[in-house]
């Protein structure tokens, strides 16, 4: 009977920072909503082809208006307290890398408070743009894409909320810790996909005809 | 006498014409339920079913990355078939054909909620493909054996991966295809409604993107049976690894790019058809690379003639004439020529059922004493593979005279002046062979499972990882991790292989590798069964069932959602493993792995 090597791998660490599971699991949702947008973004340039003015004059004001395009002051507003948001997502992040409780919580509270004023903004935005989505295509497409773009915001808020909740009443471990660098991914997405989408509802009406 | 033959006949023509409305919607209905099930029920789930079983015993881990996100997954889908049948059973099932083109289906034209539930269902199995090829992806780049670095990985699960990245930048197409058509029915946004700037051609564009891709969705995985049992039947190692890997991910981008020649009958500007028939002539080369690689795999070895091998070899034939079909339709001029006729049903057939379904039996034969540790009669596989075979092409190669002669799709019947009965009457009879070829194939299964003779764990002598498991494999798969030293695992296993020891036996404790060299990271649990990921289907399910009636079940399944969310996040992970402790039911050592000594291995 000849003797059996082994590998040994008792001594290995039960977590890692580096691209784990969970960092994969979490691009391949966002590789699956950045087509989800890309799609989107398609389908707003293919419907613009069919307009003669994009967006289309506004009849039922008085009087007709022949460019009501969206409005900037509180989209604008929203998109950089999007990208700021992303300071308080760094420094939580780093935060959880070197297993600093305190600064995890203050960090993750205050991306809440970003989070949660950022989707009451959003509901502005939706009355900015000048149609229903039952109006005309362009409505249809616009509210679509400002409407899934909540969703994320909703769930990558919700997300942060959960584990401020596990980590500050629970434990700050090592598996939450992994979760905290995880979710600044997705928040570092939303908030950067958003800045296309914002060029796109509202800046690239302005460059046209 | 005349006159009451003739009232006679009257008399059944009226009654046919009172009865052909229903009856032609429910026998159109079943052809289109036929579609939409074999596309989105059986094709994508099946391969990729096979795929989360087998890719972690292929790469030698113990369970895909996230078992939990896998239940859902299966629920969702679950669910969702049950409300494609649900609608069809109660009478109130598609009839807009699979893909459901506007503005037929459209809120004008398709009033009633027939189209809703296949909008939904869609929605639904889309979000379960989308699951696994997550899981998929992360399983293999992180629960690699120690050793398989990325140009050791088996064919079959490169196969895998491919598939994967392929479902995650197609499925989302198709859902805001279905997505989009939903609300413009239950919500009257206008994306597909030209009176206010919408657009009908939009649909086929958006849905097409899909369609084309999901066609390699199907076909991909099946080219992995293919080389795992090319591979063990030739005895030999696999004809130009690399070629192969680079040809099946030419084929997954190419894919990509063929999805107007569906729509060569739109008035689409000609440069771009030029372009797309381009596109679809091309995606013939990288197939075949893949064909000649297995010839040449096969010249090569030395060949076992058993059932897999043969299912193979009627799938190289039948593809064969299938690509052949391809690279005609992929001319514009002829494409308009048979558009809608019998010659494209007997196209995608030949590839779907040739490209797919072969392999796919061929697979089942093979893997079959590995799920169930006993063997397959031979004798039954080879009588199931000789009358799947004939009857196949009984079925389908007159389809292609019938569609050169002018027959169109989407009829369930003629009159007899058009002279299509005989090649018609030969088709029958074709699917009657091929239906007892396939009752064959289940008595063999029931059979076999019962009766068969013990397999063993490596019957067929093969070189994946699979079969150095027990068979069937236990839950855990492995106890102690397999190390791998080359691309064939099991042949070119050196006497000192190591295996990996230090994980945990009374938990789901898996090990963590890096993505190229497969070198060990750290080792992790993976959370055991739980009751939140059936809840949170159900919330899905909700959504999405409720939602054809009205669109409030959105914001009241994503609250409900958020509830299972927040129990799946909150409950203990590792509920399982205290069940374990309590019953202090160990999982057995195998018995070939003898732990004399402990020393770090090389």
């Amino acid at each position: 009977m000849s003797a059996r090597r082994v590998l040994d791998v008792s001594g290995l660490p039960h977590h890692s920072f580096e691209k784990d599971s969970v960092w994969w699991g979490n691009w391949g949702l966002l590789a699956i909503e950045t087509t989800m947008f890309a799609i989107a973004i398609a389908t707003y340039f293919y419907v613009r082809q069919n307009f003669q003015l994009w967006p289309p004059p506004l009849t039922d004001t008085q009087p007709p208006e022949l460019r009501p395009l969206p409005y900037l002051t509180v989209a604008t507003l929203n998109m950089l307290l999007l990208v700021i948001s992303c300071v308080p997502m760094i420094l939580t992040d780093l935060a959880a890398r070197r297993g600093d409780a305190k600064r995890a919580h203050i960090g993750l509270i205050a991306c809440l408070l970003f989070g949660a004023l950022s989707i009451t903004l959003r509901a502005f935005e939706f009355s900015a743009v000048r149609f229903r989505w039952d109006s005309n295509a362009y409505g249809s497409i616009v509210w679509f894409i400002l409407g899934m773009h909540l969703a994320h915001l909703i769930t990558v808020t919700l997300e942060a909320f959960l584990l401020t909740l596990w980590t500050s009443m629970r434990k700050f471990d090592m598996k939450h810790r992994v979760d905290i660098t995880v979710v600044a991914v997705y928040w570092y997405w939303v908030a950067a996909i958003w800045i296309l989408l914002y060029a796109i509802i509202y800046l690239s009406p302005r460059f046209s005809y | 006498m005349a006159k009451t033959e003739k009232r006679e006949e009257k008399k059944v023509v009226e009654t046919t014409r009172s009865l052909s409305e229903e009856s032609d919607r429910r026998e159109l209905e079943r052809t289109w339920v036929h579609g939409t099930t074999m596309m989105f029920l059986f094709a994508v789930p099946i391969m990729e079913g096979i795929g989360l079983y087998l890719v972690p015993l292929m790469i030698g881990t113990r369970n895909v990355a996230f078992p939990r996100m896998n239940a859902y997954g299966y629920f969702v889908y679950l669910f969702g078939g049950l409300l494609l049948y649900g609608g069809f059973l109660l009478n109130i099932g598609p009839d807009t054909g699979w893909f459901s083109y506007v503005p037929l289906a459209g809120p004008a034209f398709s009033p009633g909620k027939r189209v809703d539930i296949w909008a939904q269902m869609i929605t639904f199995t889309e979000i379960a493909a989308l699951v696994g090829a997550v899981e998929i992806i992360a399983t293999v780049f992180k629960q690699r054996a120690v050793g398989m670095s990325l140009n050791r990985i088996p064919l079959f699960v490169w196969s895998q991966v491919v598939t994967s990245f392929m479902i995650i930048f197609a499925m989302p197409a198709v859902m805001l295809a279905s997505g989009f058509l939903a609300m413009d029915r239950l919500v009257d946004t206008h994306f597909f409604n030209p009176a206010e700037g919408g657009d009908a051609l939009l649909y086929q564009h958006v849905f097409w993107f899909f369609g084309h891709p999901e066609v390699y969705i199907i076909f991909i995985p099946a080219l992995g049976f293919v080389s795992s049992i090319v591979v063990t039947f030739s005895r030999r190692k696999v004809f130009g690894y690399t070629p192969m890997v680079l040809s099946l991910i030419a084929t997954a981008f190419i894919g990509f790019g063929l999805w107007v020649h569906h729509m060569f009958a739109t008035p689409l500007p000609q440069l771009g058809q030029s372009f797309f028939t381009g596109a679809s002539m091309m995606i013939a080369i990288p197939s075949g690379v893949q064909i000649f690689c297995w010839i040449a795999s096969m010249w090569g070895g030395e060949l076992h003639l058993k059932t897999p091998l043969i299912f193979v070899l009627g799938f190289v034939f039948i593809f064969v004439i299938g690509g052949l079909s391809g690279l005609m339709l992929a001319a514009v001029p002829l494409d308009l020529q048979v558009h809608d006729t019998y010659f494209v049903v007997a196209h995608f057939h030949y590839v779907l059922i040739g490209g797919a379904v072969f392999p796919l039996f061929g697979a089942l034969h093979y893997w079959f004493p590995k799920w169930t540790g006993r063997m397959l009669s031979e004798r039954l596989g080879l009588w199931t593979f000789g009358l799947m075979f004939v009857g196949f092409n009984l079925v389908f190669f007159p389809m292609h005279q019938l569609g050169l002669k002018g027959m169109t799709r989407r009829i369930y019947t003629y009159l007899p002046e058009t002279g299509w009965g005989d090649l018609n009457m030969l088709a029958s009879i074709g699917a009657s062979v091929l239906t007892i070829g396939v009752l064959l194939f289940i008595i063999n299964f029931l059979y076999s499972r019962r009766a068969g003779v013990i397999a063993g764990d490596n019957p067929w002598n093969a070189d994946t990882l699979e079969w150095s498991t027990s068979s069937p494999p236990p839950s855990y798969n492995y106890v102690y991790l397999p190390t791998t030293q080359g691309r064939h695992a099991l042949w070119e296993k050196t006497e000192d292989a190591p295996v990996v020891v230090g994980l945990k036996t009374d938990c789901r404790e898996v090990l963590a590798t890096n993505v190229m060299d497969a070198e060990p990271d750290h080792a992790y649990q993976i959370p055991g069964p739980s009751i939140w990921p059936i809840l949170l289907a159900l919330a899905t399910a909700e959504s999405f069932g409720v939602g054809i009636f009205t669109p409030w079940a959105f914001p009241i399944g994503a609250v409900l959602a958020f509830a299972a969310f927040f129990g799946w996040f909150w409950s203990d992970p590792n509920s399982e493993n205290r069940e374990v402790k309590e019953r202090k039911v160990k999982p057995k050592p195998e018995p070939s792995v003898k732990l004399a000594q402990q020393e770090e291995g090389a």
